[in-house]
C-alpha cells in the first residue's frame, strides 16, 4: 500500500479509523445495488483514484487493488441527503447535545445600544444570503460528518440555510482534506425560507410580506437582467444599471428549493413556482399524502424530510393533539410509499439536525409504512443526484461516476445490519465496531 | 319606538318622586319564581314592592298605565369591571388588576365610578344589578402568567346601576372575594420565526403551577392563624387588613368566586375548596369536560362567561361553548352569567338568549340573568323577582328582554324610575339632527 | 363534510343537482317576505321563488315547513382563513403584500362560520398601516383548496387604516426604549397618516407616466432600459385606474372626510370605510362620495377613538343614504351576524328587512357583487340559509347552509361526523400509544441485554 506523504490534514477525532488513501480497490465477488441498472447478484467493483473504474461479475482485478472481499456483502451508491447542513461546522449543534436540538438555524441580529434603522422594503434586501455559497463555508472539520458516515452518507447537498434567501447549495462528498476538496458541484441551487421575524419585527414580519418580497425580488433579477444586456449593447448614453451582489447571487442558481409540508403549502408553493418561471424543487411534503394527485400533475422535483412529525417530548399530558396533527404523524411516513406508487420521484432529506441513530430510524419508519427498500435506496442515491442535474457523476454504481459507495452486511437500515466500509470520493473508511458510551443518567449507578 | 319610550318614562318619573307610592297597570307580569299574569298590575311603595295581581288598589299611589307592556325584574350582570373601567386600552382609565398576588382587602366598590358612562349604557339594556370586580378576564385571556400574576385580586361588590355615590349603589359590599386560579399555560406550538424567546417546557410550567397552590394553601393558613389569635383577644394582637378580610372567607360568610376555565383548574379548585373548607362559585369556566356532575354533586353554583365564545380546540363541535349552559342545566348544576368585562356587559341578555338556541330552556335561561344570580350571591331576598318584599327592580319592555329586537321602555331600580338615555344615545339625537 | 378528509378538494365543481326547498317563510330581502314560499336550485342557481312550486324529476326536496329561508349573511370585514399574520406592519405602506397569497383553506373558523350561516366574507390586510394590503373576497367553501375559495368576479380590493392603528409604531421614542426596538416608523400622528396616503399615491402616478412613457418609447421603436416593476405602487395605479376597490378602516369624522378629500384631490373612490363609528357625523359627506359604510353593530369603549361611537350609527347613516353594512372583524362574531342585524331594529328602529339586509344585499352592494348574492331572486347564486326560527331572534339556529347550491354546512351531518371525527382520533391515539408501548418495551429489553452482558445487574425496580 502506498502511503501519501506530504501535506496531511490530520483529523482531531480518532475514533473512526481513516485510512491511507490507497488509490486502487477491488470489491470483489459482493451483491451489488447499481440502482441505475438491475442488481448483480456476485460482481466486482473496481476503483482508482477516486473514480469507479469499473463494475460487473468476473473482472480482471489489477495487481496494485486492494481486494476486499465482498461474500456475504452488498455494495450501494454512498447515500446523498438532499438537503443539509452537513459539512458546515458553525452550523452544527454543539457536539454532546441532545440530537432534538431545533433545526431552525441561527440568524439572529445582535443586540444593538440604539434602535435598529428600519427596512424600508424589499429594496433594502432584509434576511437575504443569496450570494453565500455553501462550497465556501464546507470544512471537513464538522464533527456530524464521522456519525454519519458510519451509516453509509457520502454525499449531502449543503445549503448554509440563513435567513430567507438562504444561500446557494452544493453538493459535497463527506471527506476530504480541505473544505475545496468536498465541492462536487455548485452552485446547485437557492434555498428560500418562508420565516419572518413576526410582527414586531421589520420587514418582511409576515408570511405574505416574505411571499411578496421573493416574488419582487424575481421581477427585479429580470429588470436587472434585461438591463444589463440593454446596457452591454448601447453603453454610450445609456444609465448604467446599479450593481446588486444579491441578484447576482439569485441569478447563479439554476434552480429555487420552496419550503411546503402542510396540503394548503403545497398548493401556495406549485403555484408559486411557475409564477416565478423558474426551475423549482419543493421540501418538506409532510402532508403531501392529501395531495399526491396534485403533485403528479405538478411535475416538480419532490424532497420528503426524514424528520417525521412526532409528538412534543415535553406535552401536557392533559392535551389531546387535533385530528389533523395526529393525521400527519400517522400518513406522513408513507408519503414516500404514496408517491412511488403514484410514479412520482422524490429524494430523502435530513435538515441537519438529527443525530445518525435518528436518521436509520426515520429510514426505517419510511419503509415500514410501505415504501420499498429498492425504492429508498433510490430515493437516498439516484433520485437525489437527478434532482440537482448530477446524475452523470454521482447517484449509482456505474463507471465513470465518482466512488461513493457504502458496503453493508446485511439490510441498510435495519438495526442488525453494519456498514462494513464506506468509500467517498475513492478513500476507504472504516466504521468502527466499538459500541457507543451509555448515555449520562440514563443508567442511575454511582 | 324611542320616543314613546322618553314619553313615558317623563310621565312615570313626573308621577313618582322618592317616596310616593307607584302603581304600575295594565302590564303582563313575568315574575320568573311564578307564572306570568296578564293584565296585571305592581305596586311600588317606599321602593319596595308592596303588591302584585290583576285587580290591584292605588290606595292613594300615583297610576301609570303600561300599555299592554311587559314587566319583568331587571336583568343582573354577575361578573363585570363597570365602573371600574372606562376605556380598556387607556390605562388611566382603567382600576383592576391591581399589583400583588394576594390582596382580598381591595374592595371594588371604592373605586365605582358613578358616573361612569358604562352606568347608564349597560342598564338602558335592562340590567339593574352588576356584581363589579377588581380583575379583569383572568390568566387564561392576558399574556403568559409570570410568578407574581395576581391570585386574589380583591372583593367583588353587588352594585345597583343607579346612585348618586356608589355607597348609595352598592347592594352588597364584599359580595365575593374575587380569585384567579392557577392555570398551567398551553405550550404554543413554534411558529416560523426567526430569533425569538426560547420555549418554556410543560415541567417547568407544571412545577410553577404547584408552587402556586402551596402559596394559597400557606396564604390560607396565615388567614386561620390570624383569625385564631384575633379571637383569643390579646391586648398586643396586631390587625393585618390583608388577613382580616379573609375572616369572613374562612368562616364561610363570603364565598370565593374562582375564575377556572380549564377542567384541571375546576378540578382543583372544587378540591381546594374541600380541603380549605370554603364556599366556591365556579366562574367563566369554558371546559368543563366532566365536572358537571361534580358541580351538581358538591352544589358548587357557576357563573358562566360570555356564551359566544370559540371553541377552545379545533377539533371541537362548534357549538361546544354555545352547549355549555345548557349542558349545565341537565346535569342540574346551578348557574347565572357574567360577561367578565365592560364592552360587552350590556349583551348579557343575548348570551342568556343564544344559550337557549342550543339546549337551555328559555325559562331557564331568563332565570339565569335574574333570580339565579340572586341566590348565587345571597340577595334573593332583596332582587332577581317580582315578588312582594323584594326591591322594585324592574324594567317594562315590547317583548322579551333576551330578544334584541325588543325594545326597554322604561326603568325602575330601587323603585326609582331611571333615565334610560346615555352618551349613545345623546349622541343619536345631536347628530340625527344634523341638517 | 366535518373530518379532514373534506379537506381533498372537493370533485364537483359546478353542483348540477336540482334542489326544492319546500314551504318555508322566504326572507328575500329585496322582494319582501313570501310566507309558504319554495325555491327550486338548479346548476348552482336560484332558478325559482314562489308558492306552489313543482320540482323537476330528479330533484332533491327539503321540506321546510316551519323554517326560515335567507340569503346566504356576508361578512365585509374578515381576517379568517389567513395563514400567518394579517398585518405586514412594518412599512406605512405594505400594498405588494396579497392577501390572497396566504389564504388557509384549512381554517376551522371558515366551517364554524359556514354553521352560523355565513357564506362570503371579505378577507382584508390588518390595520397597522396607512396603507395595507391586497384584499380578497372568498366563499366559504369548506374542503376547496385556496383556489376554490376566491369569489369569481370579485373586484380585488385594497386596505386602509386611518387613526390609531396606523400611527402607533410613529410614537415618541421612549415608547421604544428597548434596544431590539427598531426606529419609529412614519406617521405618528393623523396628520401624518393623511400626508402618507398623499404621498403614496403621488408616487404611484409618477410610476403610472413612467411605465406609459416606456411603452410609448417602445411603440416608437426606441428600447430603453425597463422601468423597475414595483409591487407597492402597481395596486395603487390599479386604484386610480377604477381596478381594485379601497375600503378603509376609520373612526373619527375629521379622518373620515380627509380620506374622502384625498381621495377627491388624487382622483379615486373609495369603496367602503370600516368600522366607521363617527360615520353618523359625517353621513352626508360619506354618502355625496357613494361610499359604503361597515360597521359594528354595538362595539364601543375600548380605545379612546371609539369614544363617540353608538349603535345608532348604522340607523342615522341608513337615513341619510348611505348603505351600510354590518362586520364581523372577528371569527367568533363572523357566526352569528343575523344576531348582530337584530340589534338594528332595537337602536334605532329598522325593520327586519332593513335589519337583514345589512349582512346580505347591503355588503353585496358595497362588493359589487349584488347581481351575484344578497338577496333570494331568480338569477342569482343559490346561497341560502336554512334557520330554525326567524334568523333576527336570538333563538335561532341555523340548520343548513347552501352556496352555489351545493350543501355546505347541515346540522344533522354535522352530528353525526362528530362521532366519525371521535372515534378517528380515538384510533390514531390508541395506535399511537401501542407503537410507544411497542418502542418502549424494545428498549428495556435491550437495556436488560446490554447489561448482562456487561455482568452488571438489572435496576432495582427496573421491568
Amino acid at each position: 500500500m502506498k502511503r501519501l506523504c506530504g501535506l496531511f490534514f490530520v483529523c482531531a477525532l480518532a475514533a473512526m479509523l481513516r485510512a491511507e488513501p490507497p488509490s486502487s480497490f477491488a470489491i470483489r465477488d459482493a451483491r451489488v445495488v447499481t440502482v441505475s441498472g438491475s442488481e448483480l447478484a456476485k460482481a466486482t467493483v473496481l476503483v482508482k483514484d477516486g473514480m469507479i473504474v469499473d463494475v460487473g461479475p468476473n473482472l480482471a482485478i489489477p495487481a496494485d487493488a486492494w481486494v476486499i472481499d465482498g461474500s456475504g456483502l452488498t455494495v450501494y451508491p454512498g447515500f446523498i441527503n438532499a438537503l443539509s447542513t452537513w459539512g458546515i461546522p458553525e452550523v452544527a449543534p454543539a457536539a454532546g447535545a441532545a440530537s432534538r436540538a431545533t433545526a431552525a438555524p441561527a440568524a439572529t441580529p445582535q443586540p444593538a445600544a440604539t434602535p435598529q434603522p428600519r427596512v424600508r422594503g424589499p429594496e433594502d434586501r432584509p434576511q437575504n444570503n443569496s450570494y453565500e455559497r455553501a462550497a465556501d463555508l464546507v470544512k471537513p472539520t464538522d464533527h456530524r460528518l464521522e456519525g454519519i458516515r458510519a451509516i453509509g452518507f457520502t454525499t449531502s447537498a449543503t445549503f448554509p440555510n440563513r435567513g430567507i434567501l438562504a444561500g446557494q447549495g452544493a453538493l459535497i462528498d463527506l471527506a476530504g482534506d480541505q473544505g475545496a476538496d468536498m465541492v462536487v458541484a455548485q452552485p446547485i441551487g437557492e434555498q428560500i425560507n418562508l420565516r419572518t421575524g413576526g410582527f414586531r419585527s421589520g420587514f418582511p414580519g409576515s408570511l405574505m410580506g416574505v411571499i411578496s418580497y421573493v416574488r419582487q425580488l424575481y421581477l427585479d433579477l429580470d429588470q436587472y437582467q434585461q438591463a444589463k444586456s440593454i446596457y452591454a449593447a448601447h453603453v454610450s448614453g445609456t444609465p448604467r444599471p446599479e450593481y446588486d451582489h444579491y441578484l447576482e447571487g439569485l441569478a447563479e442558481a439554476p434552480r429555487i428549493l420552496l419550503p411546503a409540508d402542510q396540503a394548503q403549502q403545497i398548493d401556495r408553493m406549485t403555484s408559486f413556482a411557475q409564477e416565478l418561471k423558474r426551475p423549482a424543487v419543493l421540501y418538506g411534503m409532510h402532508e403531501a399524502f392529501l395531495r399526491i394527485d396534485a403533485l403528479k400533475q405538478a411535475n416538480l422535483p419532490l424532497l420528503v424530510n426524514l424528520h417525521w412529525p412526532e409528538k412534543a417530548r415535553e406535552a401536557d399530558p392533559t392535551d389531546v393533539p387535533s385530528l389533523r396533527e395526529l393525521e400527519m404523524r400517522a400518513n406522513a411516513p408513507a408519503v414516500p410509499a404514496l408517491l412511488t406508487k403514484a410514479g412520482v420521484h422524490f429524494a430523502f432529506y435530513s435538515e441537519g439536525a438529527d443525530s445518525a441513530a435518528d436518521i436509520r430510524k426515520q429510514l426505517k419508519r419510511a419503509i415500514d409504512g410501505g415504501l420499498p427498500r429498492a425504492d429508498a435506496i433510490r430515493a437516498l442515491t439516484l433520485s437525489a443526484a437527478e434532482v440537482y442535474g448530477l446524475s452523470d457523476r454521482v447517484g449509482s454504481i456505474d463507471k465513470g461516476k465518482i466512488a461513493n459507495l457504502v458496503v453493508t452486511k446485511g439490510e441498510p437500515f435495519e438495526e442488525k445490519t453494519t456498514v462494513e466500509y464506506v468509500f467517498v470520493d475513492g478513500k476507504l473508511f472504516k466504521p468502527s465496531k466499538v459500541p457507543p458510551a451509555s448515555p449520562a443518567g440514563e443508567r442511575g449507578r454511582n | 319606538m324611542r320616543s314613546q319610550a322618553l314619553l313615558l318614562l317623563v310621565a312615570v318619573s313626573a308621577i313618582a318622586a322618592d317616596h310616593e307610592s307607584l302603581l304600575i297597570q295594565n302590564v303582563t307580569i313575568h315574575p320568573v319564581t311564578s307564572a306570568e299574569i296578564k293584565g296585571g298590575s305592581v305596586l311600588i311603595v317606599d321602593g319596595k314592592i308592596a303588591a302584585i295581581g290583576t285587580k290591584l288598589s292605588a290606595r292613594g299611589a300615583k297610576v301609570s298605565d303600561g300599555k299592554g307592556l311587559d314587566l319583568y325584574p331587571g336583568l343582573i350582570n354577575a361578573g363585570s369591571n363597570v365602573g371600574l373601567s372606562e376605556i380598556s386600552s387607556i390605562r388611566d382609565t382603567v382600576d383592576i388588576d391591581e399589583i400583588g398576588v394576594f390582596n382580598p382587602q381591595l374592595k371594588a366598590e371604592v373605586a365605582f365610578n358613578p358616573s361612569s358612562e358604562h352606568v347608564q349604557i349597560v342598564r338602558a339594556a335592562g340590567i339593574t344589578t352588576v356584581l363589579s370586580l377588581p380583575s379583569s378576564r383572568g390568566e387564561e385571556f392576558s399574556p403568559a402568567s409570570a410568578v407574581d400574576a395576581p391570585i386574589l385580586p380583591g372583593q367583588g361588590a353587588l352594585m345597583h346601576l343607579n346612585g348618586w355615590t356608589w355607597e348609595e349603589m352598592a347592594l352588597k359590599r364584599g359580595a365575593a372575594l374575587d380569585m384567579l386560579f392557577p392555570i398551567i399555560p398551553s405550550v404554543p406550538r413554534r411558529e416560523q420565526t426567526i430569533g425569538g424567546p426560547p420555549q418554556r417546557t410543560y415541567s417547568e410550567l407544571e412545577r410553577e403551577y404547584k408552587v402556586k397552590l402551596e402559596q394559597i394553601a400557606n396564604f390560607f393558613e396565615d388567614a386561620r392563624r390570624y383569625a385564631h389569635a384575633k379571637a383569643a383577644g390579646e391586648p398586643d394582637f396586631q390587625p393585618d387588613p390583608k388577613l382580616e378580610a379573609m375572616i369572613p372567607v374562612i368562616e364561610g360568610r363570603r364565598p370565593i368566586l374562582v375564575r377556572a376555565g380549564k377542567e384541571r383548574a375546576i378540578r382543583d379548585a372544587i378540591e381546594f375548596a374541600e380541603k380549605e373548607k370554603v364556599r366556591i362559585i365556579i366562574a367563566d369556566p369554558h371546559d368543563i369536560g366532566s365536572t358537571a356532575e361534580l358541580l351538581a354533586k358538591h352544589g358548587i353554583p357557576v357563573v358562566l362567561g360570555e356564551t359566544l365564545t370559540l371553541p377552545l380546540k379545533e377539533d371541537d363541535a362548534y357549538d361546544s361553548q354555545y352547549a355549555l349552559p345548557g349542558q349545565l342545566f341537565k346535569a342540574g348544576v346551578k348557574f347565572c352569567f357574567g360577561t367578565f368585562d365592560v364592552e360587552f356587559a350590556r349583551n348579557l341578555p343575548f348570551q342568556a338568549a343564544a344559550a337557549s338556541a342550543f339546549g337551555l330552556p328559555p325559562q331557564d335561561a331568563l332565570k339565569a340573568v335574574t333570580i339565579n344570580a340572586a341566590e348565587i350571591f345571597g340577595v334573593a331576598d332583596q332582587i332577581g323577582s317580582i315578588e312582594k318584599g323584594k326591591l322594585a327592580d324592574l324594567i317594562l319592555t315590547d317583548g322579551d328582554p333576551l330578544e334584541a329586537t325588543t325594545s326597554i321602555k322604561a326603568e325602575f331600580i330601587a323603585g326609582k324610575p331611571v333615565n334610560l338615555e346615555s352618551r349613545h344615545t345623546r349622541l343619536y339625537e345631536k347628530w340625527n339632527a344634523r341638517p | 363534510m366535518r373530518t379532514l378528509l373534506a379537506f381533498i378538494a372537493l370533485t364537483c365543481a359546478a353542483h348540477a343537482e336540482s334542489i326544492l326547498i319546500r314551504n318555508a317563510t322566504l326572507l328575500t330581502v329585496t322582494k319582501g317576505t313570501i310566507q309558504n314560499g319554495s325555491v327550486l336550485i338548479q346548476d348552482g342557481k336560484i332558478a325559482a321563488v314562489g308558492t306552489n312550486l313543482s320540482a323537476p324529476a330528479g330533484a332533491t326536496i327539503i321540506d321546510a315547513s316551519g323554517k326560515f329561508l335567507s340569503p346566504g349573511l356576508i361578512d365585509c370585514h374578515s381576517h379568517t382563513a389567513v395563514e400567518g399574520s394579517v398585518n405586514e406592519g412594518s412599512l406605512s405602506d405594505s400594498s405588494m403584500v396579497n392577501i390572497a397569497d396566504v389564504l388557509d383553506p384549512s381554517d376551522i373558523n371558515i366551517y364554524r362560520a359556514l354553521a352560523g350561516g355565513l357564506t362570503v366574507s371579505n378577507v382584508l390586510h390588518g390595520s397597522a398601516n396607512a396603507i395595507g394590503g391586497q384584499t380578497i373576497v372568498i366563499k366559504l367553501r369548506w374542503g376547496k383548496p385556496a383556489k376554490g375559495l376566491i369569489f369569481e368576479g370579485a373586484k380585488p380590493g385594497i386596505k386602509f387604516a386611518l387613526g390609531e392603528n396606523p400611527k402607533r409604531q410613529g410614537y415618541p421614542s421612549e415608547l421604544f426604549s428597548s434596544p431590539a426596538a427598531q426606529q419609529r416608523r412614519y406617521p405618528g400622528t393623523r396628520l401624518g397618516v393623511e400626508d402618507e396616503i398623499r404621498e403614496d399615491f403621488t408616487q404611484a402616478k409618477i410610476y403610472q407616466t413612467r411605465w406609459k412613457l416606456y411603452n410609448e418609447d417602445r411603440a416608437k421603436g426606441v428600447h430603453p432600459i425597463p422601468p423597475r416593476r414595483d409591487l407597492r405602487l402597481e395596486p395603487l395605479v390599479e386604484v386610480l385606474e377604477g381596478k381594485r376597490y379601497v375600503h378603509a378602516h376609520s373612526y373619527r369624522a375629521d379622518e373620515i372626510l380627509a380620506l374622502i378629500r384625498t381621495a377627491d384631490d388624487m382622483g379615486f373612490k373609495i369603496r367602503t370605510f370600516q368600522h366607521v363609528l363617527e360615520g353618523y357625523k359625517v353621513a352626508k359627506e360619506i354618502a355625496a362620495h357613494g361610499a359604503g359604510a361597515s360597521t359594528f353593530s354595538d362595539w364601543y369603549g375600548y380605545k379612546y377613538e371609539v369614544i363617540d361611537a353608538t349603535p345608532y350609527n348604522a340607523a342615522i347613516m341608513t337615513r341619510k343614504g348611505v348603505v351600510v353594512s354590518l362586520n364581523s372583524d372577528s371569527d367568533e362574531l363572523q357566526r352569528h351576524l343575523n344576531w348582530d342585524a337584530a340589534k338594528m331594529v332595537r337602536y334605532g328602529g329598522l325593520t327586519p328587512d332593513q335589519a337583514l339586509a345589512m349582512v346580505t344585499i347591503n355588503p353585496a352592494k358595497q362588493l359589487g357583487i349584488e347581481d351575484k348574492v344578497g338577496s333570494i331572486e331568480i338569477g342569482k347564486s343559490a346561497d341560502l340559509v336554512l334557520y330554525d326560527k326567524h334568523p333576527l331572534s336570538n333563538y335561532s339556529k341555523v340548520l343548513k347552509v347552501w352556496i352555489d347550491g351545493h350543501p355546505y354546512f347541515d346540522l344533522d351531518q354535522d352530528l353525526k361526523d362528530r362521532i366519525t371525527l371521535a372515534d378517528r382520533k380515538k384510533d390514531l391515539i390508541a395506535k399511537e400509544k401501542a407503537e410507544e408501548d411497542t418502542a418502549k418495551k424494545k428498549a428495556d429489553t435491550e437495556r436488560r441485554a446490554v447489561d448482562k452482558k456487561e455482568g452488571k445487574l438489572p435496576q432495582e425496580g427496573a421491568l
